[in-house]
């Protein structure tokens, strides 16, 4: 354990901070936002689609409810059902990836697997999942978010965890007789610090791509929730007449996708250069 | 997400294109054994997906019968529609009919007892012909700007692109969509807006189709553009580039006569897991556009929570998609010296 391989070597200095910094700040914004909102989401306090102007630093919506109250609202279930998402597929794809890389068999059965799943765009399988669990709601999203997501994280880890696998430590412990979930935990996990960071911060962006689609594709929060992208969708009518209902939304969501992904390939190892970038 | 490459397919051995010289019939007869095997394995691991969906949308709760029930509807109306919808034969007889009709074209009614192959057929093309806009977009803005900044490594350019490329390939088509069509839609004035149909039910003019082919293609280019440009300098590092830079060729000739060939097969395919991309994006783009394409029919979809033509879609993408998977692999088979 004393020898890290060299794809580990990463060690996260002020650049890496600098640019993680714009995530960090919008995630404890938008999940702090809801407190100091001035009226109550379901409130009208407009006409619809008024102006900007006294009480209304945006405007109202289509219903005339506050648009920068929902604003300050609508991104928290947003980050927290993303944050669910990355959190549970970087864990799976952690354990099984790592079973993956010392079991070739199993990794074989998980390479099937995703490359079945790639014929299957995220939108579709999400939209198809929710529809036949309409009961399902927040559920329905975070499993069909996270079985998508699943075979392509695992197929990360475990091309990461296979040079340390191979390297000698591993298989002396192996050849010890140590247990297979020894060698996970123990052994090979520790190694990969560096690139779970980075598959975490990826499977955020991943997340954040599809809750926000599937709340504007209507299978996500139902009105009348605040919610960024379901914002867009309600108000997309009356873009002319007020068109900070639509625009401060979908600034939001941009601001958040890009700052994510600015943290995530900040975070990533800078190992060997790739053909492919993982995401 | 785009997601990484996942192509496991055979590697054309040496063997095959070694023998075509002295035997000029016998490379043909390898190439369409290989082309049968690629589309056998393509089209299997399509029904594994397709049975395995059509379980997942069985073990759910919930049902079409159920999901279109009206208020006030009686508990015998509901098993009355089942009945008349086939749902209460079954799994296995359903599942057999489902997957044995798949390949003549029969998708299975949709909750309101339309066949879905009807509902899909208007639509389809239009998405068709938006998201193949968009893949040749991509390919065309993603090898430009891969190639312009990998003509100069770790300059100004290259940074600036590859900065660029990285911000915008997380964004949501959706968000892309409303900041063009704000832009230009409402305050240039330049395009329009909003899709018209024309009485064939396709796009009534080009200029409709200008915005939602570049909402749906601005993420993807940026996804891309680091594929080519990674594969690029990937590339760049093998010999025989060494050599040609050490002969003097000037650089752009390098690059488009010694390093794009061997990055091709990476190149294509990053482009065919972008068609997964492009295909559930368009749906999205379709809906802010009012294009009349399949995001119309899934927003009709989701109103009725009709999973039944929401299958029917999955079907239909997933075959173009293992159709754009079999071209990459074609590439890839091309391009380390196989002749298919």
């Amino acid at each position: 354990m004393t020898t890290a391989p060299p794809t580990c070597r990463t060690r996260p200095g002020w650049g890496t901070l600098l640019r993680t910094l714009p995530a960090l700040l919008l995630v404890l914004l938008a999940v702090a936002g809801p407190w100091p909102a001035p009226h109550a989401i379901d409130a009208p306090i407009t006409a619809p689609y008024a102006e900007a102007g006294d009480g209304a630093p945006l405007g109202g919506d289509q219903l005339g409810r506050d648009v920068w109250t929902r604003l300050l609202a609508g991104g928290r279930e947003l980050i927290a059902t993303s944050l669910v998402v990355a959190v549970l597929v970087t864990a799976t794809a952690a354990v099984l990836g790592t079973v993956a890389a010392l079991r070739p068999g199993i990794g074989r059965v998980i390479d099937r697997a995703a490359d079945v799943l790639m014929l299957l765009p995220p939108v579709l399988g999400i939209l198809l999942v929710a529809l036949s669990w309409p009961a399902g709601g927040r559920l329905a999203l975070v499993s069909a978010a996270y079985v998508l997501g699943v075979p392509y994280a695992v197929r990360l880890v475990a091309a990461a965890a296979a040079p340390v696998v191979a390297s000698g430590y591993v298989e002396a412990a192996t050849a010890g007789g140590e247990r297979l979930s020894h060698l996970v935990v123990r052994e090979v996990l520790p190694n990969l610090r560096a690139t779970l960071l980075a598959l975490f911060g990826l499977r955020f962006v991943a997340a954040v791509y599809v809750v926000a689609t599937a709340g504007f594709l209507q299978v996500g929060p139902q009105p009348p929730a605040a919610d960024w992208a379901l914002m867009i969708r309600e108000n997309a009518g009356g873009i002319l007449l007020n068109p900070w209902a639509v625009l401060a939304p979908s600034i939001a969501i941009g601001l958040l996708a890009m700052s994510v992904n600015l943290a995530a390939s900040a975070l990533a190892p800078h190992g060997g250069r790739k053909a492919v970038t993982p995401l | 997400m785009a997601e990484p490459l996942t192509d496991t397919a055979a590697q054309p051995g040496a063997g095959a294109t070694g023998g075509k010289t002295s035997v000029p019939s016998r490379p043909w007869l390898f190439a369409g054994v290989r082309l049968l095997g690629l589309l056998a394995r393509r089209s299997l691991l399509l029904a594994v997906l397709l049975a395995t969906l059509f379980v997942a949308v069985e073990l759910l709760p919930g049902d079409a019968a159920m999901a279109t029930s009206e208020r006030g509807e009686s508990a015998a109306d509901i098993a009355e529609r089942r009945a008349l919808l086939g749902l209460d034969r079954p799994v296995t007889e359903r599942f057999g009919d489902w997957m044995t009709g798949l390949p003549t074209g029969d998708l299975g009614t949709s909750a309101r007892g339309e066949p879905v192959a009807d509902l899909l057929s208007r639509p389809f093309p239009n998405t068709l012909l938006l998201g193949g806009l968009a893949l040749l977009v991509t390919l065309l803005a993603s090898l430009a700007l891969g190639g312009w900044a990998a003509l100069r490594p770790g300059g100004m350019t290259d940074r600036a692109v590859s900065g660029g490329a990285t911000a915008v390939l997380a964004l949501p088509e959706f968000v892309v969509g409303v900041a063009l069509v704000l832009v230009f839609a409402q305050w240039l004035e330049w395009l329009p807006a909003v899709t018209l149909a024309d009485s064939g039910g396709a796009p009534a003019s080009w200029q409709m189709l200008v915005l939602p082919v570049v909402a749906l293609s601005i993420p993807q280019i940026g996804w891309n553009t680091r594929i080519v440009r990674a594969a690029l300098a990937d590339e760049a590092e093998a010999p025989h580039v060494e050599t040609a830079v050490l002969d003097g060729l000037p650089s752009h000739r390098v690059l488009l006569h010694h390093v794009l060939p061997g990055a091709l097969p990476a190149i294509a395919a990053g482009l065919a897991t972008s068609t997964g991309m492009l295909l559930g994006g368009a749906v999205v783009v379709e809906t802010i556009f009012n294009y009349p394409g399949l995001g119309a029919v899934l927003a009709g979809a989701v109103t009725d929570r009709d999973s039944p033509v929401v299958a029917g879609v999955v079907a239909v993408t997933g075959a173009v998609i293992t159709g754009v998977l079999l071209l990459a692999d074609l590439v890839r088979a091309w391009a380390s010296g196989g002749r298919l």
